[in-house]
């Protein structure tokens, strides 16, 4: 089997090329510098990994953000790197093909295959079938003799949007369909596609997890709010916020907590390794971040209002309900009171 | 219950549940101490009571000058600690981005909001003072003996309120940042839930007692 290195040089790939995405990822990992000979080594023999990727309820976002990680692997090389033994999505075969060589990468590869799942797994009802199978069959069947369990997406990581309020399918995440086995979480909708990468690099090249933080997320890319990390923040602590979408201020770099960003509460690394070989990011584009790695994001619902506003709105309205049942119960019991002592006199 | 669960608990329905209980207090203990049911003043007034209890409101602040150098010779530290701690806290509370967006959605309007730099001024200023005033009320002989749990429990809330605002913007020390802002909302919905019938509640009664003070000086048709 091909390794990596091979790979590089069979694209027409230079060792140089090879020798920047190896320390690209060491850095990107958080790995000490010298680490990286120990990285290049192991991209240098090891064979490439294999993949089961499965699909749930889902919108396939999290596999084209996959594909496009181009920041640090080409997407050619690394759609030849992973040996993707199963993916709806990306694979030619189709119907019991499709499912016969899924059958067949599960018995060859028996705990050796990395399991990652994308979207959220429905353990009561049938709402989500592949080939007769409920999506939580599947995933039991999977997870079973997996070297590793990654949950890409917000959906496989939290529930994300099939999980939102009123969950009409009984959506969960895929750590609580697989209690009792260790998952990472890539959240994000979608992730960063280099993190899922960096993240299989890391588990190839030193045969373990990277650290992940109490939700199972790789500390190195959600260690850090995107509020800590942004290149607006000089204009939060400044007091000079945007006052609507790509206004005169907005160009200008103000901060969009206004506008409702939700990077105090997010941890991700979109501000550092940002989207499209390093391009851009939502809150560069000037769209606030709404807090899409977090859990039940969909349900904090005051997307667009700033984040220190009561969700549900307190005006006028609400103050009066307020005074009025203070006043009626403060009427009420001094008229008790001095009922009370009109009848002791 | 993980970080950003227990944000959204403090910042939903606790948030919520502690402007009601604010309001509904405040107008509760407004109307008892309205009807407490002072007896009938039968004498006939040497003044104009009305007059003077809206004069009292609008000028007793700058009138307390009058008394400045004699009153500050024995009380000097609570009047600039006093002085610092109120502008402080009060435009904290209300000047600073994040809490002036939130008074929009309260009262309909949007505060002006203050750069970071001044907001840091104010809340260095408040919580120094608040730690003097606190420090004075513990060794001065008279201030120690009117003192209560009541004024040592809202001193301490008021300063972790503070205290934990400053840290928050000035955090960089990676994803802990959501307790820190955790930490800071709970205990200002502590102190709003608490406001009410503490006797930081003074800042609604000041108005009533000023009012009250200025129609008895009417009424007996005295100077001051």
């Amino acid at each position: 089997m091909n390794t990596l290195s091979e790979i590089f040089r069979k694209r027409g790939y230079s060792r140089r090329d090879f020798l920047k995405f190896a320390s690209l990822t060491t850095a990107l990992l958080g790995l000490p510098p010298s680490m990286f000979p120990e990285i290049v080594h192991a991209l240098e023999t090891k064979p490439k990994p294999v993949v089961i990727w499965l699909e749930f309820q889902d919108c396939a976002g999290c596999s084209e953000s996959f594909i496009r990680s181009t920041t640090i692997m080409p997407t050619e090389v690394l759609l030849d790197f992973i040996s993707l033994e199963y993916h709806e999505t990306l694979m030619a075969p189709a119907g019991e093909y499709a499912e016969e060589s899924k059958k067949e990468a599960m018995e060859r590869y028996k705990g050796k295959y990395i399991l990652v799942v994308e979207g959220s797994v429905t353990p009561n009802g049938v709402y989500c079938t592949v080939g007769g199978k409920s999506n939580y069959e599947l995933l039991k069947e999977a997870a079973e003799n997996t070297a590793a369990v990654v949950s890409v997406g917000s959906c496989a990581s939290w529930g994300g949007i099939p999980k939102a309020e009123p969950n009409p399918t009984g959506a969960v995440p895929v750590y609580e369909a697989l209690k009792g086995k260790q998952v990472v979480n890539i959240p994000g909708c979608p992730p960063i596609g280099d993190v899922m990468v960096a993240t299989i690099v890391h588990f190839l090249a030193l045969g373990k997890l990277p650290p992940l933080d109490n939700l199972g997320r790789p500390k190195t890319f959600y260690g850090q709010t995107i509020h800590d990390r942004c290149y607006r923040r000089a204009f939060y602590n400044a007091g000079k916020f945007a006052e609507s979408f790509d206004d005169e201020k907005a160009r200008n770099g103000y901060c969009l907590y206004k506008v409702g960003c939700k990077g105090p509460i997010t941890r991700n690394a979109c501000p550092t390794i940002r989207w499209n070989g390093g391009l851009s990011f939502p809150i560069q584009s000037g769209h606030p971040c709404f807090g899409c790695s977090e859990p039940d994001f969909w349900d904090r619902g005051f997307i667009y209002r700033p984040l220190s506003v009561v969700e549900t709105g307190f005006g006028v309205e609400k103050i009066a309900a307020g005074v009025a049942v203070g006043a009626a119960a403060g009427a009420g019991i001094a008229w008790i009171n001095k009922k009370l002592r009109g009848g002791k006199k | 219950m993980i970080d950003v669960e227990f944000y959204d608990f403090v910042r939903g329905p606790l948030l919520e549940f502690a402007l009601y209980f604010f309001f509904a207090g405040i107008a509760y203990r407004f109307l008892r101490v309205l009807l407490l049911g002072l007896p009938k003043d039968y004498a006939k007034p040497k003044g104009n009571p009305l007059a003077k209890a809206i004069e009292k409101i609008a000028l007793k602040p700058t009138q307390g000058w009058r008394f400045f150098m004699e009153v500050f010779a024995h009380r000097g530290i609570q009047y600039i600690g006093g002085f610092l701690f109120h502008v402080g806290f009060l435009g904290l509370t209300f000047f600073v981005p994040q809490h002036a967006f939130l008074w929009k959605e309260i009262i309909g309007f949007e505060p002006p909001y203050m750069p970071q730099l001044v907001a840091d001024i104010l809340a260095y200023s408040a919580l120094f003072s608040l730690f003097a005033l606190t420090v004075h009320r513990v060794f001065n002989p008279v201030l120690k003996l009117l003192t209560g749990k009541d004024e040592y429990f809202a001193n301490i809330l008021i300063g972790i309120v503070i205290f934990t605002g400053l840290f928050a913007t000035r955090w960089s020390g990676g994803g802990l940042y959501v307790w820190m802002l955790n930490l800071h909302m709970l205990s200002a919905v502590i102190l709003i839930i608490y406001i009410p019938f503490s006797r930081l509640s003074h800042f609604v009664y000041y108005f009533l007692s000023v009012f009250f003070y200025g129609w008895n000086v009417g009424k007996r048709g005295v100077s001051f």
